[in-house]
């Protein structure tokens, strides 16, 4: 017992210090002034170009811009950093299916009105910009990205089945979601192994994206029982009565996408980058037509920057540079980002022929879709009701439950979603 | 991720637990139990008496040594298990503010019927991955006890499956039984047989979960078998062989009786662990979709309640009511290791 009481002192000093560096690990600097030049900046891979990233970061040369590309669940770790203004980023990108959960939140946000944006605003697309309008008129996001949503399809299968092969043809004569599986069922028929989508989750959500109302409405209620979903419940689950529903659900979409098993694909002009990822084989024999039923959108992200943010003035130059529409132009090339401001869509990038899918210039279709996309109130609680609607569609394909049955408990499981989440 | 067994108790507990009965002796005057590090040096009686405060003064530097890991045990664990029994009583979004409900996120809870079928999910994939488990642990740490050559291979081969990767082993395990493209059905079809969608019908689902499971755990549980295999005198064996006893009568009259609060810990442990099913499903079906993130596959046949728990704080940020679900399961667990606890106790009384 020779160890003295200073002695203690000190190993208990190093302990909890061990102890704190360990907790604190990642922890930043939190200087209290609005002018910094260090601004801490967010976001996911993927989510910008890198190199339009790097290239702000030498056209601001008076400010520092620290990038940091986040693994993993952005959402949450955004959630956590937003703690305290010393781990919170002063830049952050906000994913779009993330972006309704924070409106309520708008004050954690600045409102960039406040910097200028209400004047840019006429040059980005305006449903784009309501995402991320909070209900008293606070704009918390600057959009980076749209999914306005197409059809794609196999044009040597679909000129096997003697369907059109023409996009023009072809998007004229499947305007209906009717027309489509009318087409889906003369493709399986020709081709016993082809089957026209991959799961009937995807006919919904595009339908969904069509509507002008969602699940819950302005006024916080819940309307996922009436009519407008009831018909998109009932048009997804037509495929599957028709047997032209592949029942995919899991990875083994990578390999039917490149062995014919889907004869078409619905989904965001971001999708065709999966599809290029996955079926590289396909090369050339895919196009691009209008989405059947009308425009729709599904997914695109937003950058906002923290309450705390350390420089707004200058942190707004530095989002408004990263997404004018030359910059967009230049996303779309680097990271499949479709932009959100249509002065883009007749820039060189955009306008030119797509080799993956035969030379089509496809933004003779993604382009009029973006600019006509209806605007809907999405409810904070929203993709969180909409789950319930997901899980009953699978189970009818995994499980053969009848739809009718399904509808109910999906009905059911969506409006408790809704009650816990405070919805009336 | 949460399922390594590592994290249980410490092994000690059932070897000096009330089981094998009472080996030291039960020292009167010893009330503070657990914790209380002078036992060894209790001949000098006087010094123990004199009271807790001086108890700490004098063991200071034995208390200091074992409080970095109290330490982080508070921050890291004590805390946040703490802080979900006051979240379970509120509605809190994550960063909003909180607002107190009272009961009501568990009377949530028991009308919402995907907490029930999770739990049900839950107890199938526990039954169905710890029961093989623990049969085969036991069968194969009967077999290695008995060879002769190679042990130490023997031993580290059945230890790799449990310090090996969880998410690689479920990327793993989704490739061989993929539906259109698995190895399983490759096999299958080379032998003119029909493919099976494992990864889509309700209960292959599960079997597969199970499988992975069982894959990852028989070999840990049975090195901890092969140490209590080895603390069994060989005097015993020798004389049942005497009085011609054959493998399996040894088996079943020596080697298990007196492996059981072995097997009451490798229970204990594999039930608390086995029921915390998390990364298995969530790797196996955490499509990233943005739509539908973490539902638990075709049909929510591999949603765990850990993995609802999961879903409802981390995608619909609804913590008060994912506190509630884990405190829900909580209990359940407890209720199942009491009564673990009581089946393999009451059989102990027995002979």
């Amino acid at each position: 017992m020779d160890l003295s009481r200073r002695r203690f002192l000190e190993a208990a000093v190093l302990t909890a210090a061990t102890a704190g560096l360990t907790a604190a690990c990642g922890g930043g600097s939190g200087s209290g002034s609005k002018d910094s030049k260090n601004l801490k900046f967010w976001y996911w891979a993927g989510g910008l170009s890198d190199k339009v990233v790097a290239d702000a970061k030498k056209h601001f040369s008076d400010a520092t811009l620290k990038t940091s590309v986040i693994g993993g669940d952005f959402k949450t770790k955004l959630l956590t950093g937003l703690k305290s203004a010393a781990s919170a980023p002063d830049i952050t990108g906000l994913k779009g299916e993330d972006i309704a959960s924070f409106l309520p939140n708008a004050n954690r946000f600045i409102d960039l009105n406040t910097l200028g944006a209400d004047k840019l605003a006429p040059d980005y697309l305006s449903w784009k910009l309501k995402q991320a309008t909070s209900q008293d008129g606070k704009l918390i996001g600057f959009p980076i990205d749209i999914g306005p949503c197409a059809m794609f399809y196999r044009e040597d299968l679909f000129e096997k089945a003697g369907l059109p092969t023409d996009p023009a043809k072809v998007s004229a004569q499947l305007s209906t979601w009717d027309d489509y599986f009318d087409a889906g069922v003369e493709l399986h028929k020709a081709l016993r192994k082809t089957f026209l989508i991959n799961n009937i989750g995807s006919v919904f959500s595009m339908m969904i994206g069509q509507g002008t109302k969602r699940f819950i409405d302005e006024d916080n209620k819940f309307i996922g029982d009436q009519d407008h979903i009831r018909t998109a419940w009932t048009t997804a689950v037509k495929p599957y009565t028709l047997k032209i529903d592949a029942k995919i659900n899991d990875n083994t979409w990578n390999a039917a996408i490149g062995n014919g098993t889907l004869g078409t694909e619905i989904g965001a002009a971001w999708h065709a980058l999966d599809i290029s990822n996955a079926a590289p084989g396909t090369k050339g024999k895919w196009r691009v037509a209008s989405l059947p039923g009308g425009p729709s959108n599904l997914g695109g992200s937003f950058l906002a920057l923290p309450a705390t943010c350390a420089n707004p003035e200058l942190a707004f130059k530095v989002i408004t540079w990263i997404l004018s529409p030359e910059n967009q132009a230049r996303g779309f090339t680097d990271a499949a980002l479709f932009p959100t401001a249509p002065a883009a869509y007749k820039l060189p990038a955009l306008t030119g022929g797509d080799a993956f899918f035969g030379g089509q210039k496809t933004i003779e279709i993604f382009g009029p879709a973006a600019e006509k996309i209806p605007a809907a109130y999405e409810a904070p609680a929203d993709a969180a009701v909409s789950a319930a609607y997901f899980n009953q569609l699978t189970a009818i394909e995994a499980k053969g439950k009848d739809p009718d049955d399904a509808w109910k408990d999906a009905v059911s499981q969506g409006k408790q979603i809704a009650q816990r989440q405070g919805v009336k | 991720m949460s399922s390594s067994p590592v994290a249980g108790p410490a092994p000690t507990g059932p070897s000096s637990g009330p089981a094998t009965g009472p080996t030291g002796q039960p020292s009167p005057g010893h009330r503070r139990g657990p914790g209380r590090p002078g036992r060894r040096v209790r001949p000098v009686s006087a010094v123990a008496r004199r009271g807790p405060r001086r108890g700490i003064a004098r063991y200071w530097p034995q208390y200091l040594a074992v409080s970095p890991y109290y330490l982080l045990f508070s921050v890291f664990m004590l805390f946040p298990m703490l802080y979900t029994v006051y979240l379970a009583f509120q509605k809190w979004d994550g960063i909003g503010d909180m607002q107190f409900v009272g009961f009501q996120q568990f009377r949530f809870l028991w009308d919402d019927p995907i907490f029930w079928m999770s739990l049900r999910n839950t107890l199938v994939i526990w039954v169905l991955s710890t029961v093989p488990m623990l049969f085969m642990a036991l069968l194969l740490a009967v077999l290695v006890n008995s060879t002769k050559r190679f042990t130490g291979f023997y031993r580290v081969a059945l230890f790799i499956p449990s310090i090996t990767s969880l998410v690689a082993i479920a990327i793993f395990f989704g490739a061989v039984f993929s539906n259109n493209f698995g190895l399983i059905n490759a096999i299958l079809k080379g032998l003119h047989l029909s493919a099976v969608p494992w990864m889509s019908n309700e209960w292959t689902i599960k079997l597969v979960i199970a499988a992975l499971m069982t894959w990852q755990w028989t070999g840990y549980n049975a090195i901890i078998y092969l140490a209590g295999l080895q603390a069994i005198p060989s005097e015993l064996y020798e004389a049942a062989r005497m009085d011609g006893a054959g493998p399996a009568r040894i088996l079943f009259s020596i080697t298990i009786p007196l492996l059981r609060p072995i097997i009451l810990f490798t229970v204990v442990i594999s039930t608390v662990t086995g029921l915390q099913s998390f990364t298995e499903p969530q790797v196996l079906f955490g499509s990233d979709a943005s739509t539908n993130p973490n539902s638990g596959g075709p049909g929510q046949a591999g949603l765990t309640t850990l993995l609802y728990f999961y879903h409802q704080a981390f995608d619909n940020n609804d913590f008060g009511y994912a506190a509630a679900i884990v405190w829900a399961f909580f209990l359940l667990i407890l209720l199942i290791v009491v009564i673990n606890w009581r089946l393999v106790q009451r059989k102990e009384r027995r002979p």
